[in-house]
């Protein structure tokens, strides 16, 4: 089977969800480490799949354009609390994601509770899985993507606020859709970690994130395992072999 | 640039490889795919995409699940929404265009059988229910006939050289499903009007078979976690009636049923729901007995 498994036109799309959840998550990611907001977007995608439940409780389609607005909005008023939380309890900053996670995860299985329809699949609604991506999921992505990256380099003093909560809402809940809670998590943290004490820090964290989604789907191939998580274990693997192999100077810094 | 050119060729390498000869089944469910071995013998090649003790509702997508698809000459799944979550993206990824349901290439054996518990309204609030009705039919031995006359035929269309053998096959694995029936038959008189709770609604094809009946599940509703109030209730209900066992899939969760026979003191029981669900079932003939066995084992 491995012969056939590695087909272009099957990872083609895999590849191109992967580089474009890299472009926005590698600098969101830097920026996510240096605020010690490790969780955000564990907190941010749950926050997000509770706007979704939300709207099936209330009895609309859960499907197409109301579930993504619904993961929007609710993705950004979680921002918004979350920012407020920065401003007001930056110390216990940590734990309050912590808590949101946990409530929104609870509270998407109490809302499911009165409302079990499709309830396994609902909780996966937003849940995406990297083999499943095709162009005109992708499409969409790519518009968001861009916006979030003009945004982030041009928006000077905004985007270092409140606009980077409402941009990293943004592109959570677009990428988690696209490859997944686990990927995600790992396309922000392990690049971020990888290059914290490099010299030129984004290149070698956008280098951890290529080649590691890059083997991961050729390790994924030849063996044929979940991608998803093959891709996590390589980004984690390469992040620790770019970490020995920069300047030992970087290091004695920690 | 010599790291380019060994990628390359590594692609190269992996890229090429032996077409395939045989017809080649993609099952859903590992029922199918012993199914499709059973009526195709040596010219056909099945593999279904999750095992007996995973769940179908949901599987992992991995690179040999699309590859698989997008060669396969026949794609059999039990349809009626069971597999609603992935399959459709699955053939849409595949993009083999003779497996799409409505070709020949797609089988959905629950449309060559009668459904149960089919509602009357899709209410949400009744809980995670199929609109097309209970897609769990394998788990009565008889359904499998006319599914076994459908995909013979459709292996005829598409390998005709074979037409002769596949007859032969079908008409061989009839007369010993047959007898088989029977024998079986004259063991479910035994259990007949025995109570069982289940832990999911997944065995009213094998209550309606051997005369079963359900007293209730551990799931309020299909898909939704048991509450303290439904648990509560259930035992109530336990302390009544005489059901003789707690009833799961080998995939499901221990502690529910666990949970509830350490209360009640009636055995929790793993029954083979597919091919490779539990210890010994390994083909067709196999779930069955073993799903009998372990039934008369629980019985007065």
């Amino acid at each position: 089977m491995m012969s056939a498994a590695l087909d272009w036109s099957i990872f083609g799309p895999a590849i191109l969800a992967g580089l474009i959840v890299l472009s926005t998550h590698v600098p969101l990611g830097r920026e996510v480490l240096r605020r010690g907001i490790i969780f955000i977007d564990l907190a941010v995608a749950q926050i997000a799949g509770l706007g979704v439940i939300a709207t099936a409780a209330m009895g609309w389609d859960v499907h197409g354009v109301a579930a993504q607005l619904a993961a929007f909005v609710a993705a950004s008023l979680g921002a918004l609390l979350l920012y407020g939380c920065e401003k007001w309890y930056k110390q216990s900053l940590e734990a309050v994601i912590g808590v949101v996670f946990v409530l929104a995860a609870t509270g998407g299985i109490l809302l499911l509770a009165n409302n079990p329809r499709g309830g396994e699949e609902l909780k996966d609604l937003l849940v995406g899985q990297i083999l499943w991506v095709d162009a005109h999921t992708l499409l969409p992505a790519v518009f968001i993507s861009a916006f979030v990256l003009i945004a982030w380099s041009v928006g000077g003093r905004w985007v270092r606020g409140l606009g980077f909560y409402l941009l990293f809402a943004l592109s959570v809940t677009v990428s988690v859709q696209l490859v997944g809670v686990f990927l995600v998590f790992a396309s922000l943290i392990l690049p971020a970690l990888a290059s914290r004490h490099a010299r030129r820090g984004l290149t070698v964290a956008y280098a951890v994130g290529g080649l590691g989604y890059a083997s991961g789907l050729l390790v994924s191939a030849v063996f044929d395992l979940p991608t998803g998580a093959v891709i996590v274990w390589c980004l984690a693997a390469w992040a620790v072999i770019i970490e020995f192999m920069l300047p030992s100077k970087s290091l004695s810094e920690v | 640039m010599r790291i380019i050119l060994a990628t390359l060729a590594l692609f190269a390498w992996l890229g090429s490889g032996p077409a395939f000869a045989k017809v080649s089944v993609f099952a859903c469910e590992p029922e199918w795919a012993a199914l499709a071995t059973e009526l195709g013998g040596d010219r056909v090649e099945a593999v279904a995409a999750v095992t007996g003790l995973q769940d179908v509702h949901f599987i992992q997508a991995r690179p040999s699940l699309i590859a698989r698809v997008r060669n396969a000459d026949l794609v059999v799944c039990t349809g009626a929404d069971l597999e609603i979550a992935w399959l459709p993206l699955l053939l849409r990824q595949a993009n083999n265009p003779r497996v799409q349901p409505g070709q020949p290439g797609f089988l959905a054996a629950a449309d060559y059988v009668a459904l149960l518990e089919i509602p009357v309204s899709v209410d949400r609030a009744a809980g995670d229910i199929h609109p097309y009705g209970n897609p769990h039919i394998q788990t009565d031995p008889r359904n499998l006939l006319p599914v076994a006359e459908e995909m013979s035929g459709r292996f005829r269309n598409i390998d005709p050289d074979g037409a002769a053998e596949y007859e032969k096959l079908l008409a061989s694995f009839r007369d010993r499903w047959q007898q088989a029936l029977e024998g079986w038959q004259q063991r479910a008189g035994r259990l007949a009007g025995m109570q069982i709770i289940v832990h999911h609604n997944s065995w009213v094809y094998m209550n309606a078979w051997l005369g079963l009946e359900l007293l209730g599940s551990l799931e309020p509703k299909p898909g939704v976690p048991p509450s303290a109030g439904h648990l509560a209730a259930l035992l109530d209900e336990i302390s009544t009636h005489e059901p003789r066992a707690i009833v799961r899939s080998a995939y499901q969760s221990a502690r529910p049923s666990e949970w509830l026979s350490g209360r009640s003191g009636i055995p929790a029981l793993v029954l083979p729901h597919t091919v490779g669900s539990v210890e010994g079932a390994d083909d067709l003939f196999a779930v069955y007995r073993i799903m009998l066995d372990r039934l008369e084992s629980v019985a007065k």
